[in-house]
């Protein structure tokens, strides 16, 4: 168990290093991502950029600004170069709207796509089971933004059933809450729900010719509990690892196009800010946010998978 | 096989149940004009007009609310009203707004020494909003935390121009000796190195609002300084909202010419500018922020649904114009320049900006005294363009073929109008592509002037103050040609222009409605010279819910919405 | 895109074509690539919708042809200020305040105008060739390297392996969507050799980068279970050098796995260049793309639905035809059998 906790603490280190210097090397090939020109703004001149150059030490060799700008954010000491806002505050400010988008759009996906697969499996080649396909490939082939804008505008402006966006903290209104969230989750979810729900049919189909279902079977187990108690608990696996990563992009700011239709001003509506902005500083962090949710919710979805499936259990 | 529907139908119940809530809850919040959806605990009002808050919808958020950084109109729009300097605005409506007054001093400078030395009394009495008293040499420190932070108009506006501003910006100096101030009798002496006439709406920018001195001189952006002002803001969420919410220590100090506002104002910010147009259609907002465009898709509803709190206003500040580069082909070549004015279709820029701009060709626009009243275009009368001239002076001009980068933001119209300014670029015969680049970082990308060089491209500039300075000391002389940052993106250098400019910035701006003529002239001959091709002054939505009196709320033309105006109705 | 585990139907070249082993002669029987082709035949579904997709293709390959003999106008051609006449009536092509006209179903704009006065039913069969064009090179990329980098590191093990799995790991730990809108705006505002921003092959070089990891992981999976059979141990027997090795005995076996991984990339990177588009770092104007027809169509969803509505439609029938026929193709490919290709993942991008 302590292995297995430090090596997932190792891999979780090694890919925070490697992601952010990924992301400060690119940025460092934009001219006009000069630090000292976007904290100087517009109109400085020369003697102000110089001055900021030295005060904020960019003049010195990249590997030097680089570990300076790690120990800024891990410490919570950096500040945004345009505006000067503290950024692991304002991606404080953000994690409850995605918190909560991930969270109620991932249970929404997860539960509809089991829903969806096994019906469609149960169902296989019949008409329900060809509907089925087409409606959630349907949602697989469709642009988020698109489908969010005119939800948007139908659904909210013309028939007023929704807000226009925004959000409101659950603490503060739980009702104005969930209203402004179920869009954003309908959008997020018609995604997800087509792909998982075609990966669960398609595992559901294949361990009906395992070993184990047949002696199940022998054993005089119903159809139903077949289906519920042993097939189901293996078709999970793949389900199950997938939900972990999507989860943990979604939460590491990954659904940027939805927050940005939405204006829910989560991680990724600061994401996609802080890139146009060439706000070096906050992206980083954020990418920071992702790949440290990423092995975390990894781990977790390791040692679930490890319970559903004992063969995994015995080969760790 | 009942029980595999269940998990499914547990879905549909629930999403059957949410639509269900959100059908119900809408007959409430469309008829409760009083909470704002997106706004967490705003204040009932009662149906008087004296209290009570408004929602005003934003589409981006300030750069700071730290009048030390900030130089952006959203911000402006705030601090002009939080942080009052020794002179301010008229709170009054059209041109009228531009004329200054006395703000915290107890009168407009006194200007002598051939316009190098001001003198004024700072009011008796003043206390900042958190209740500390206000003292003379609280302007000498805003004016240090200014260029130490720096504020973006510092090194253009306040550091050459003050004596010693250079030797305290560059760190040799521990103050600003031009400045002198004397707390007890409240007098403030400012030497200049030079007579120069804007300097009066210098000292009525925000940054250089009174702040108490001592405040830390690293920005502030979540807990800025206290001003003296009308209001003062509170609950700042970073890239969301902030409240302008009314300083209860104003009325009492009886500044005359700034009134005490009636309601405080929530800001939200929300980048989605059609949701924010619909939500003031539908009275869910208050406000709709005058520096953001409304969708032309959405004008004929707004104009059928709300045609009586909804209406256009030139403020006459503000000029869009697409610069030529002069030292680099192909628009160093006067005829090629020509060209591009005389066959600009200004009637399809228009359109594409939702029918909002009027029509232009003179750089100054019509609030800053300067801008040519009787003189035709030299031109032509702006209007659809004359492609075949255009053609015909591209042949002349021998630049024919020549390729051309069209550098572009991205948001709506912008794009749009250097789409059609490439493909009009195209039709007269030069080889023109478009670069778009993202809005937040387009000026400071066409600014890398030593490595770029741009050729030309869109460009926009809303006064600082209505003195032609503003315009000419910053984006057309020689001297204003910066190697990063610059701002003179068509690195015009003519010396006519930079000999004259210099010449008359020592005009006063109090002084200048008599004495436009020269500047006039000078902007005719930018003109003449098409070192830019304007193709118009910018109108800006005046765009309410129906709680608010609409005849009271006032546009000031540099600042846009007059926050001490609102009222609910 | 998670692991997979051997495969069922064995499409490798050595397997023999239906032989019994006590010497007796069977008839002739069909190999499994024949079987595999007449169950995709009789899949009605996958048959109608690969016929769909391939009708788009060449539509949009015709679009000079329609440009420059149905509508007369090229697809960047502004008309800000014109006139048309529709049914009698002489109509502003933009009106005033920027909303243009809808679908006049003649030959001269027959679906609209957009906000600049182009003919949209031209911009939609250009668009679409652009967008066709970036996916089709960004599948290319994915397929070309995922496959490389997968058997590289699923054969050599050791080293190589880790080495290749750790720079995977970082790809595909960034958000794709993230790492798109980055990439993009870094090749938009400076340049990175002789890719420039307005270049189409700038968003088909960044898509294709972004799913190299999820062709890559399976790929990797397969071969290392390949690796381990007797075909494999034979040929290394026999001396052949590794190369040979992947290419002739390996990357055949892996045919499957490629053929059903392309429209399922193909499909995304589709998706995805629309994502990109919409954040601004995707193809860039005046360049059209079904992507940018998009994005600038939703500001004029209240009065001129049309012009989201076409390419909307366009994007979706394109890339849900790919999805049919690409599950088709699983369903003959491997039917009912233990390979778990698990077509996933990727759809963080598109949100």
């Amino acid at each position: 168990m302590a292995r297995f906790v430090v090596r997932r603490l190792l891999v979780m280190f090694a890919l925070l290093i490697a992601t952010t210097i990924v992301t400060f090397g690119l940025f460092t090939l934009i001219p006009s991502a000069n630090p000292a020109v976007l904290i100087a703004g517009r109109l400085a001149t020369p003697q102000e950029i110089e001055q900021i150059n030295v005060e904020y030490g960019f003049n010195k060799p990249i590997y030097v600004q680089y570990v300076k700008t790690m120990k800024n954010i891990l410490t919570g000491k950096a500040y945004s170069y345009q505006s000067g806002f503290n950024v692991d505050s304002e991606i404080k400010a953000g994690l409850p709207a995605t918190l909560s988008l991930a969270l109620g759009a991932g249970f929404i996906w997860l539960v509809s796509s089991i829903a969806v697969g096994t019906l469609a499996a149960v169902r296989a080649g019949r008409l329900t089971d060809r509907l089925l396909a087409v409606l959630a490939l349907t949602g697989v082939s469709m642009p988020v933004f698109f489908l969010g804008a005119v939800l948007l505008y139908y659904l909210g402006y013309k028939l007023n059933w929704f807000p226009l966006g925004g959000y409101t903290k659950l603490t503060s209104n739980p009702l104005q809450w969930l209203k402004h969230l179920i869009l954003p989750w309908f959008a997020l979810s018609v995604l997800f729900i087509g792909f998982y729900s075609r990966v669960l049919r398609s595992s559901i189909l294949d361990s009906v010719n395992e070993d184990y279902v047949r002696t199940a079977h022998a054993k005089g187990l119903s159809e139903r509990q077949v289906l519920v108690r042993h097939i189901l608990r293996n078709s999970l696996i793949p389900i199950i690892s997938l939900f972990g990563l999507d989860l943990a992009q979604v939460i590491g700011g990954g659904a940027i196009i939805t927050e940005s239709v939405f204006n829910l001003h989560g991680v990724g509506e600061l994401a996609r800010d802080s890139i146009q902005r060439l706000d070096i500083i906050t992206l980083m962090a954020i990418v920071m946010l992702t790949a440290a949710a990423v092995v975390i919710l990894g781990a977790v979805v390791d040692v679930i998978t490890a319970y559903l499936d004992p063969r995994i259990r015995l080969m760790t | 096989m009942k029980r595999y529907v269940k998990p499914l139908g547990a879905v549909l119940a629930v999403v059957i149940a949410a639509i269900a809530i959100g059908a119900c809850g809408s007959s409430s919040s469309s008829s409760s004009s009083s909470k704002s959806s997106a706004s967490s605990g705003a204040a009932a009002p009662s149906s008087s007009s004296s209290s009570g808050t408004i929602t005003l919808a934003q589409g981006v958020f300030p750069q700071s609310l730290d009048p030390g950084l900030d130089y952006t109109t959203q911000g402006a729009e705030t601090n002009w009203l939080v942080y009052t300097g020794l002179t301010t605005y008229a709170h009054t409506s059209g041109l009228a707004s531009t004329k200054l007054i006395p703000g915290l001093a107890t009168a407009l400078p006194v200007i002598t020494d051939g316009g190098k030395t001001y003198t004024v009394t700072l009011r008796k009495g003043l206390k900042f909003s958190n209740g500390k008293p206000v003292v003379a040499s609280d302007f000498t420190y805003a004016v240090e935390r200014s260029i130490k932070i720096p504020w973006g108009g510092s090194g253009e506006f306040i550091t050459p121009n003050i004596v010693g501003g250079a030797a305290y910006s560059s760190g040799k100096a521990k103050s600003i000796s031009g400045i002198t101030t004397n707390d007890a009798t409240g007098k403030i002496v400012i030497h200049l190195t030079h007579p120069y006439g804007a300097f009066v709406n210098v000292l009525a920018e925000p940054t250089l609002g009174l702040i108490p001195a001592g405040f830390p001189l690293k920005v502030q952006p979540t807990s800025p300084p206290p001003g003296v002002g009308p209001y003062k803001v509170t609950n700042i969420v970073a890239n969301q909202s902030y409240d302008v919410v009314r300083n209860p220590l104003w009325p009492s100090m009886n500044v005359p010419g700034i009134p005490a506002g009636h309601v405080d104002v929530d800001v939200k910010v929300n980048s989605n500018v059609s949701a924010n147009a619909l939500a003031v259609l539908n009275n869910t907002a208050d406000v709709f922020d005058w520096a953001d465009t409304i969708p032309g898709s959405l004008q004929p509803q707004i104009q059928a649904k709300a045609s009586s709190r909804f209406s256009f206003i030139n403020l006459g500040g503000s000029v869009y114009y697409f610069f030529l580069n002069s030292q680099e082909k192909p628009f160093n070549n006067q005829l090629a320049r020509e060209a591009v004015v005389t066959g600009l279709n200004e009637e399809a820029l228009s359109r594409l900006g939702g029918g909002t701009l009027v029509p232009a060709c003179f750089f100054l626009p019509p609030a800053v005294a300067g801008h040519p009243t009787s003189a035709s275009c030299p031109y032509g009368t702006p209007g659809i363009g004359n492609l075949a001239k255009a053609k015909a002076l591209v042949k002349q001009s021998g630049e024919e073929g020549a390729p051309v980068t069209v550098w572009s933001q991205e948001r709506t119209p912008r794009l749009q109008w250097g789409t059609y300014y490439t493909q009009f670029l195209n039709s007269i015969g030069f080889k023109a592509t478009q670069k778009p680049i993202a809005d937040a970082t387009y000026f400071t990308t066409i600014g890398e002037e030593k490595t770029l060089h741009p050729q030309t491209g869109f460009a926009d500039w809303n006064q600082d103050f209505p003195n032609p300075i503003d315009f000419y000391g910053v984006l057309l002389t020689g001297g204003s040609i910066l190697p990063t940052d610059n701002e003179n993106f068509g690195e015009t250098n003519d010396p006519q222009i930079n000999t004259n400019a210099a010449k008359y910035s020592a005009i006063s701006t109090t002084q200048l409605q008599a004495n436009s003529t020269q500047w006039q002239a000078l902007d005719e001959y930018t003109a003449k010279k098409a070192y830019v091709a304007v193709f118009g002054y910018q109108k800006f939505p005046k765009f309410t819910s129906s709680r608010i009196n609409y005849g009271a709320a006032l546009f000031n033309s540099i600042y846009g919405w007059d926050f001490t105006s609102f009222e609910l109705k | 895109m998670s692991t997979t585990s051997a495969s069922g139907t064995d499409f490798s070249d050595s397997a023999p074509a239906g032989s019994a082993g006590d010497g007796q002669a069977l008839p002739a029987g069909i190999g499994p690539w024949a079987l595999a082709w007449r169950r995709l035949r009789r899949n009605k579904t996958s048959m109608a919708f690969g016929g769909l997709f391939l009708l788009i293709v060449v539509l949009c390959l015709l679009a000079p042809v329609y440009s420059h003999d149905v509508a007369h106008i090229g697809p960047a051609a502004e008309n800000i200020t014109g006139t048309i006449k529709v049914g009698g009536k002489t109509e502003n092509i933009v009106s005033l305040t920027d909303i243009p006209i809808g679908p006049t179903w003649h030959s001269h704009y027959f679906l609209g105008a957009d906000e600049l006065g182009r003919d949209v039913a031209v911009r939609l069969l250009y668009g679409g060739r652009n967008s066709l064009e970036i996916g089709a090179v960004a599948t290319l990329i994915t397929m070309i390297f995922g496959t490389l980098l997968g058997l590289a590191a699923g054969y050599f093990r050791g080293l190589a392996d880790g080495a290749i799995r750790g720079v995977l790991d970082v790809i595909w730990a960034y958000p794709a969507v993230l790492l798109g809108v980055t990439l993009g705006t870094v090749l938009a505002v400076g340049s990175i050799g002789p890719l420039h921003g307005t270049n189409l092959m700038v968003p088909a070089v960044v898509i294709g980068f972004v799913y190299i990891p999820y062709v890559a992981k399976p790929i990797r999976g397969q071969t290392l279970g390949l690796r381990e059979r007797e075909f494999v141990d034979a040929a290394r027997q026999q001396g052949l050098s590794h190369l040979r090795i992947m290419g002739w005995e390996i990357l055949p076996n892996l045919a499957s796995t490629i053929i059903v991984f392309i429209p399922l990339i193909l499909a995304n990177a589709i998706l995805l260049e629309a994502g990109l588009t919409y954040l601004g770092a995707g193809v860039q104007p005046p360049n059209a793309s079904w992507g940018t027809m998009i994005t600038d169509g939703i500001d004029q969803i209240p009065a001129a639905f049309h012009l989201v509505l076409a390419p909307g439609i366009m994007l979706v029938l394109a890339v849900l035809s790919i999805n049919i026929f690409g599950d088709g193709l699983v369903d003959a490919l491997n039917p009912r059998a233990k390979v778990r290709i698990s077509l996933t993942g990727s759809e963080t991008d598109d949100h």
